[in-house]
């Protein structure tokens, strides 16, 4: 049934448009939206491993050069695209149930970005035309920006703004970028661009290929929040909805690894290629560990702490074997539910107390036992504490950079670790164990129980993930020696 | 010989309305680098670019960013 | 014909040259915005130019025309399709900037950058 592969995008835009258009039937569009939303997880399942062509243009055969040309924009649909559309899709669902269970009103423009923004990344990831790639690449900032700029956090719209701009100067970057290629192959499919790469027919040393890199490299350190974009991208966590920064870091992890694998696929004959990615991936990791460790608001803290995560996704794309690719893309499946799970866990906090100082809680233990439990599990599960998901990738992606001849790097990796450790018990510590401080006034009110059962259903994935990796890493391992 | 000329003015127009003191002016000075840009498109073979980018460049983007203007302040200061 | 091409990508290298220097350096919001267009406009240009031919015809097959002398006379149209995608964007991302910025200035009452844009977590330190 490969019908179902542009579905995929096609529902969650469409229900994004007919919400918005019929926002004023409150009811209608409550259930309209619960049921979009739980069609998003089951449709990737349900669907065929296979490739779409849109206009139902198959590739031509080129009899007198033998090369295979794509004309039409191309969706390939395999086990990676499926788990991680199934798992955006899951959030997705979780993340609209919450909003639409906390207020009575709906607000049709939220949920249409929403929609817009997980469409916009399930379209990233499957596609194999770089153009289409960066058209979603746009919608998708655009839906960020919407979202932060929803929020009625203080300064929300500065930060938004800031996105914005700091994202119109890369995505004509990344815009240039694709010119190159498309100078340099004429084509703008993958698949193509990739072949006419390796059979030499495109000089891999000349200063075109490589600007091309450079200018490609920009935007997808934009997308992903990577230095020199730590400070905003956590910023703009921080100014979200806690269950909105909950689906805008899955956007962001998606949307990285779905434009670095379209790079590997590319460039990966250029050993540049891999240094950079490598460099910016440590980098990510200091800084975003050790900024994390001066904040004081515990939002702004797990954004860093995010960022410091996608550091290890992009070290084990850098460092190219199958092992480290798949190891890596194992980090980003469990970064994203992970991450979710801390980001909706203290938004409950922050519903609950009204305050995100953490040298003004403390004690939080007695009144909110549930929610604390199962943060100490994502936290510990972050930080790569035996047998939750993290420890399984984390332990790949040190194996894998032994293998690589890197000991350095698989050291610096489990110094991170343990400093991310140390930052999320620290904070911990504060906001829940330690005496209650005489200033603040916890009135009795309820997390809301949808919250819990989100993070509930967050937290079987990690442990089951944790316990079994192979059901996962098996068929990512096979896609990415396919790629290599 | 007409491209020689289409280049001068969009890169004339684009440095004046950065340095412009009056908001205004600046907004009608992206207009005209807009759509002499759309000229040159047709020159470059694409008249279907061209007709997009006389709307957009030459009216909307001028049209927004002097409402922009309208509802804030005109000068630079 | 090959000086018109050269002509052209330095026209386009000059349109992302002079929007890059706005977009960093000028402190007025709006002239940063209008500077981001031209970013994107000099982005256009040079992918139009990629698939203009010097001498050749708008890639579009008239009814009595030979296929073979189109084929290889007329220019090359995927770019021209990109591009109007692109313009698209760059409208609407346009429109969004400028709608936060007039959001914005009912708060602040400056265009100024420095001011509207200011460090954000020194703000709220500086507010309690």
């Amino acid at each position: 049934m490969n019908e179902l592969i542009p579905l995929m995008v096609i529902v969650p835009l469409m229900a994004a448009l007919l919400i918005s258009a019929f926002s004023k039937f409150n009811k209608a569009t409550k259930i309209f939206a619960f049921v979009v939303a739980l069609c998003l997880p089951i449709i990737p399942i349900a669907s065929h491993y296979g490739l779409h062509y849109f206009g139902g243009y198959a590739p031509i055969m080129d009899n007198v050069t033998n090369v295979m040309y794509h004309p039409a924009i191309t969706y390939s649909f395999t086990f990676l695209q499926q788990i991680f559309i199934a798992m955006l899709g899951l959030l997705t669902f979780l993340v609209v149930f919450i909003y639409l269970t906390k207020y009575k009103k709906v607000s049709g423009p939220y949920l249409f970005l929403l929609f817009l923004g997980t469409a916009a990344v399930t379209a990233m990831l499957l596609t194999d035309d770089i153009f289409h790639m960066f058209v979603f690449f746009e919608i998708l900032a655009l839906a960020q920006v919407g979202i932060v700029a929803a929020s009625s956090i203080d300064y929300s719209y500065e930060m938004a703004l800031k996105y914005m701009i700091l994202g119109s100067i890369g995505s004509p970057m990344m815009l240039l970028g694709i010119g190159f290629l498309l100078a340099l192959t004429g084509s703008v499919n993958v698949t193509d661009i990739a072949a006419a790469v390796h059979n030499g027919l495109v000089d891999a040393t000349s200063p075109v290929f490589l600007l091309s890199l450079g200018l490609i490299f920009f935007g997808w350190l934009y997308a992903s929040g990577l230095p020199p974009f730590h400070t905003i991208k956590s910023g703009i966590y921080s100014k979200a909805e806690p269950h909105g920064a909950a689906l805008l870091q899955s956007f962001t992890v998606v949307s990285m690894i779905s434009i670095v694998l379209i790079m590997f696929r590319i460039y990966s004959t250029l050993p540049i290629f891999e240094v950079l990615v490598v460099f910016f991936s440590i980098l990510a990791m200091i800084l975003g560990v050790s900024l994390a460790l001066t904040q004081t608001d515990f939002r702004r803290m797990i954004g860093f702490l995010a960022v410091g995560e996608l550091g290890f996704i992009g070290l084990g794309i850098g460092l190219g074997t199958q092992y480290a690719v798949t190891a890596g893309l194992f980090q980003a499946l469990n970064e994203i539910i992970i991450t979710a799970l801390l980001f909706i866990g203290f938004g409950a906090i922050v519903n609950a107390t009204d305050e995100v100082d953490t040298r003004k809680l403390g004690g939080l233990l007695a009144y909110h036992p549930k929610v604390s439990i199962m943060l100490l599990i994502a936290g510990l599960a972050m930080a790569g504490v035996p047998p939750l998901s993290g420890f399984q990738s984390k332990l790949m992606l040190v194996q894998a950079s032994l293998n690589c001849g890197f000991p350095e790097i698989s050291i610096l990796a489990i110094m991170v670790s343990i400093a991310t450790f140390v930052v999320f018990v620290k904070t911990y510590y504060t906001m829940f164990l330690k005496p209650k401080p005489r200033e603040l006034e916890l009135e009795k009110k309820e997390v809301p129980r949808t919250m819990i059962f989100a993070m509930g259903i967050l937290l079987i994935i990690v442990i089951l993930l944790g316990i079994f990796p192979d059901i996962v890493t098996a068929g990512i391992s096979n896609f990415v020696g396919g790629i290599l | 010989m007409l491209e020689f000329v289409l280049m001068i003015i969009i890169i004339l127009s684009a440095i004046l309305a950065l340095i412009q003191k009056d908001l205004l002016k600046a907004a009608i000075l992206t207009g005209f680098s807009g759509g002499a840009l759309a000229v040159l498109f047709q020159i470059l073979l694409a008249p279907d670019v061209a007709l997009t980018q006389a709307i957009v460049g030459a009216a909307i983007v001028p049209v927004f960013i002097a409402l922009a203007v309208k509802k804030t302040q005109r000068e630079d200061s | 014909m090959a000086q018109t091409q050269l002509a052209i990508l330095l026209t386009s290298a000059a349109l992302v040259v002079i929007g890059l220097y706005s977009a960093i350096f000028i402190d007025n919001i709006i002239k940063k915005i209008i500077g981001i267009s031209f970013i994107e406009e000099g982005a256009n240009l040079f992918i139009v130019a990629i698939g203009y031919k010097p001498g050749g015809v708008v890639p579009i097959l008239m009814p009595g025309m030979d296929t073979s002398w189109f084929a290889a006379n007329a220019a090359y149209p995927l770019p021209f399709g990109l591009v109007l995608t692109s313009i698209v964007i760059g409208a609407s991302t346009l429109a969004v900037m400028l709608a936060l910025v007039m959001v914005l200035y009912r708060r602040y009452g400056t265009l100024s950058t420095s001011v509207m844009l200011a460090d954000t977590s020194k703000q709220e330190e500086y507010d309690e």
